[in-house]
């Protein structure tokens, strides 16, 4: 595998959702001299291994807003790159087992709210009407939103790649990226690869799972961790189930696809790190199948089809990295997606792409920043809604 | 069989009686062929093909349950069969003018997008022809399904005839191997040949994984019982003698009822087949003929016809079409008649025929042995992956080995039993260098298609006959740059539906490469994850404090 040219302005690490819709809207704001690399085939990492869960429920506003506009962009999918992915806004329904837990939705909801959402906490009652045959006693409540949703991530990756082609950026798979050499005052210089080195001035790593390892790689030290998650598929059905249903708990989370069939996953640790690949195990096939039998008891029938497993891209603080690291000028971050890489990244690019072009951010530095992880003040390790 | 024995059981409004231990699948042959379902995106008529559980052609509700084969499912006193996906009945189904309507399908990815109102609408169009039979009923609400769990020295995965001939050279060398098997007993176990041996019959084993690190025994085993029970056992030692086979082949209409595989042909379900064509020329093909005498009505074949084959069919007074290639399938819903075509030039002629069987290629079943991690290697004859394995069977993956004809193609030279054995049993240590292709000659799958992707195609192609998916939209996949398997799966969802894939793979393998000018060898394949048949939520969850221990493989 190679590359074309030995110069480019911007190299982006990934060619999965992120790093495909960062050199969309820089080619889109005029700037073609665009390389995407990646090591393996279109979605073989997260962006083809992910449930397709789509929600504007979180617990701040900025993911919020966020969220909001990548749910705006994806309806607008199929008439901006002439691909289907199938977003169904079917809803999700967190659902809450203990009063504590119904607390906390209740702040999701004040949160939602906050920022114009009709999110809306459900009773027992409502909650057995949106999913038919439900356990008895399954949950003591849930929170839900209608227009959050459900799409399928394979034409994603398909219209995005092929729209930025079509708009001259460079598309290199098979090429890894191996590290980065500094130039003058530490300022990025040249990004190597497996192709050979290219000049860059700037490089986003936009690698999903093995972002940390990349950033690493380069000699910047970051709290990324990549953790294996799996998924999976049952047979097909006729239309069942109309939201996505996620339980607090323990995280399960299932939906109904576009093609009948029950996607779902829950955690079950695994040694974190990308060194053991994506196998499946039978631990976590025998663990998600009890809790949807547990859940839904009907279903206990119903054949598990396949199941496969992919990395997220975790930070202590359960938010992503955006932006330019400030250790080393030109290496741009967005990672630390922690499983919502492909709900986030329309929005979420946007800004990857401004940081790129040297434009301001309209994110709290706070948040988002690579910096945050760095210095005395160091961000704490926080534990959020990271379901679904 | 006495009366006492019978079971009676509802098939939509018509009340049946079946023998004792019979199928549902024959219990209704016995009336003649069966309708019993339409595809899910064009509503085509849907028929058995496969006759071993592995097929969507035989799917049926049964007690609430949907996506039940009924060439597997024993009746029950009072069970209660519906067919699905088809109104008012599966031979007059009103959404069957789907296809007629779209000749050419739908493009599922750039298609349907316009008018931009529509969208919505073609969503919930979509969405419900998508999917099969309807969600399972209340009343089939269940828990976890009660287990059984082993530890054992040797497992046995199969008890065909390399799996009987291997577990009885263990016991010899003083083993006590365990034997599973898909299937029930059958004729040769009156021969009292695995006296003596632990068998679990019409068990399949659906996951083989590599067990925890550190544990004693290297694998660990699940499945599943005819009732769904779950069986877990955990072993140092398997051995694969999973068998082979019967492919199918892509032609115009070749989803329609009445075409089937030779193993159908050759099972107990006792399907009406009279007046058959039997398409391939080799061993398989014989064997065919023999099983059906003179219901044969015509034997075609890619190439030349085995001397064995025209010799039993000269005696029965079979014409031979060697050289044919198959072109479409006629008729209105069941088939009526087959056109084929010479190889060599001339024009094409019809058939008539009631069936067409199938017995061109016998396909290793190996996926399990892919799914412990067995390495792969592609073989010309038949044309398809088998796992590398040295003389003895024994593959990369220490205390895995497969033999028979999951490990070598029919007709190849298997190692002897004995050998077998003592490999299985004696002390570690790396697998011999690969055996050599046992079957040199060149395959007869890849300049067949070849021959027909050069000829215009009418109708419908379906590669996929789960997911209703076409050649087409293949050839539309590798045209805008989705190559090799991995994508040319994610595009198409070819091998994604019930069949895990078993019926559509093979054929996309070779279609794939041709289309991209490559060697089926260099488009890759799918990665093999468990579980390798669909294993009921019930059976997995019965299994949950057992996998708990198992850590990360």
């Amino acid at each position: 595998m190679t590359v074309r040219r030995a110069d480019y302005r911007c190299v982006v690490v990934g060619a999965g959702i992120l790093g495909l819709y960062t050199a969309y809207h820089l080619a889109s704001a005029g700037e073609r001299d665009v390389l995407v690399v990646d090591r393996g085939r279109l979605s073989a990492g997260g962006s083809g291994r992910n449930g397709g869960g789509i929600r504007q429920q979180w617990e701040t506003r900025s993911t919020i807003r966020l969220a909001r506009e990548a749910v705006r962009a994806y309806r607008n999918f199929a008439r901006e790159f002439g691909h289907n992915v199938w977003f169904r806004q079917g809803g999700y329904l967190f659902l809450a087992g203990t009063p504590g837990e119904l607390e906390r939705l209740g702040r999701v909801r004040d949160a939602g709210r906050a920022e114009g959402l009709p999110v809306r906490l459900l009773g027992v009652d409502e909650v057995e009407q949106l999913v038919e045959g439900l356990a008895p006693g399954a949950c003591v409540g849930g929170c839900y939103l209608r227009t959050d949703g459900t799409l399928y991530p394979y034409p994603a990756v398909w219209g995005l790649y092929e729209a930025v082609r079509a708009l001259g950026v460079e598309v290199a798979l098979g090429v890894e990226a191996l590290g980065v050499r500094r130039g003058e005052q530490g300022k990025l210089a040249e990004v190597v690869t497996s192709a050979g080195s290219v000049r860059a001035t700037t490089v986003v790593n936009a690698a999903g799972g093995w972002s940390g390892e990349f950033s690493r790689r380069c000699g910047l030290e970051v709290p990324n961790v990549a953790s294996r998650h799996e998924i999976l598929a049952t047979e097909p059905m006729k239309p069942f189930l109309e939201p996505m249903v996620v339980r607090v708990s323990d995280g399960l989370y299932v939906s109904q696809s576009m093609r009948g069939e029950l996607v779902g996953g829950l955690t079950v640790p695994h040694p974190p790190g990308t060194e053991a690949g994506v196998p499946s195990s039978p631990r976590f096939l025998a663990t998600m199948a009890s809790a949807l039998v547990g859940l839904l008891p009907r279903l206990a029938r119903l054949g598990v089809l396949r199941a496969w497993a992919g990395f997220y891209d975790d930070t202590p603080d359960g938010l992503p990295v955006i932006g330019e690291d400030p250790r080393l000028p030109g290496f741009v971050h967005a990672n630390g997606f922690g499983g919502h890489g492909f709900m986030l990244a329309p929005s979420a690019s946007r800004r990857v792409a401004s940081a790129v072009l040297g434009e301001p951010l309209d994110l709290d530095p706070r948040e988002f920043s690579p910096a945050r992880f760095l210095g005395p003040g160091a961000a704490p390790t926080v534990e959020r809604l990271q379901l679904g | 069989m006495a009366r006492s024995t019978a079971r009676q059981f509802r098939f939509g409004r018509a009340q049946l009686e079946a023998r004792d231990g019979e199928t549902v699948l024959a219990a209704l042959a016995r009336r003649g062929w069966p309708s019993l379902a339409r595809s899910v995106r064009y509503h085509r008529p849907r028929g058995p093909m496969c006759g071993v559980g592995d097929c969507t052609g035989c799917l049926v509700r049964v007690n609430g349950v949907p996506n039940v084969r009924a060439c597997q499912r024993r009746v029950h006193d009072g069970d209660v069969v519906r067919t699905e996906n088809s109104w008012p009945s599966p031979r007059f189904d009103l959404l069957g003018l789907l296809d007629l309507v779209l000749p050419h399908g739908v493009d599922t990815v750039r298609g349907l997008r316009r008018p931009s109102w529509a969208a919505p609408l073609y969503q919930r169009v979509g969405r419900r022809l998508a999917g099969f039979g309807a969600a399972p009923d209340r009343s089939a609400s269940a828990g976890p399904a009660p287990h059984s769990s082993r530890t054992v020295e040797v497992v046995v995965v199969g008890a065909g005839r390399s799996g009987r001939a291997v577990a009885q050279e263990l016991v010899r060398a003083g083993a006590q191997p365990l034997v599973v098997d898909r299937h029930a007993p059958g004729a040769a176990d009156a021969t009292g040949e695995l006296e003596g041996v632990e068998r679990l019959a019409s068990t399949t084993v659906a996951i083989l994984s590599p067990a925890a690190r550190g544990s004693a025994e290297r694998f660990v085993l699940a499945g599943a019982d005819a009732e769904g029970g779950g069986l877990l056992v955990r072993a140092r030692r398997v051995v694969l003698a999973t068998g082979a086979y019967d492919g199918a082949l892509v032609f115009e209409g070749s989803d329609r009822p009445g075409v089937v595989t030779a193993d159908l042909a050759l099972s107990p379900l006792g399907l009406p087949l009279g007046g058959t064509v039997v398409v391939g020329g080799g061993t398989r093909a014989c064997e065919v003929v023999r099983r059906l005498g003179t219901e044969v009505e015509a034997v075609v074949a890619f190439g030349e016809v085995a001397p064995e084959l025209a010799r039993v069919a000269s005696e029965l007074d079979i014409p031979l079409y060697p050289r044919s290639r198959v072109l479409r399938s006629v008729g209105r819903g069941h088939l009526r008649a087959l056109e084929v075509g010479r190889r060599d030039g001339g024009g094409s002629f019809r058939l008539a025929c009631r069936s067409v069987v199938l017995a061109h290629r016998r396909l290793p079943n190996a996926q399990l042995a892919f799914q412990a991690g067995a390495r792969r290697r592609w073989l010309d004859a038949p044309g398809a992956y088998y796992p590398e394995v040295d003389e003895q069977g024994r593959t990369g993956v220490p205390g895995l080995t497969v033999v028979g004809s999951a490990a070598v193609p029919s007709g190849a030279p298997r190692a002897p039993e004995a050998r077998v054995a003592a490999a299985v049993l004696g002390p570690e240590s790396e697998p011999g260098p690969p055996a050599a292709d046992p079957s040199p000659r060149p395959g007869e799958i890849v300049p067949y298609y070849r021959e027909l992707l050069r000829e215009p195609r009418h109708g419908k192609w379906v590669l996929c006959p789960c997911e209703d998916v076409l050649l087409e939209e293949l050839e539309t996949g590798v045209a805008r740059g989705y190559r090799g398997m991995e994508l040319g799966m994610r595009y198409t969802g070819v091998g994604t539906g019930l069949c895990q894939g078993r019926y559509c793979l093979p054929e996309a393998i070779v279609l794939i490469a041709l289309l991209e000018g490559r060697a089926p060898s260099d488009v890759g394949f799918v990665t093999q994850r468990p579980p390798l048949v669909p294993t009921a939520l019930a059976t997995l969850a019965g299994l949950r404090d057992e996998l708990a221990a198992e850590g990360s493989p």
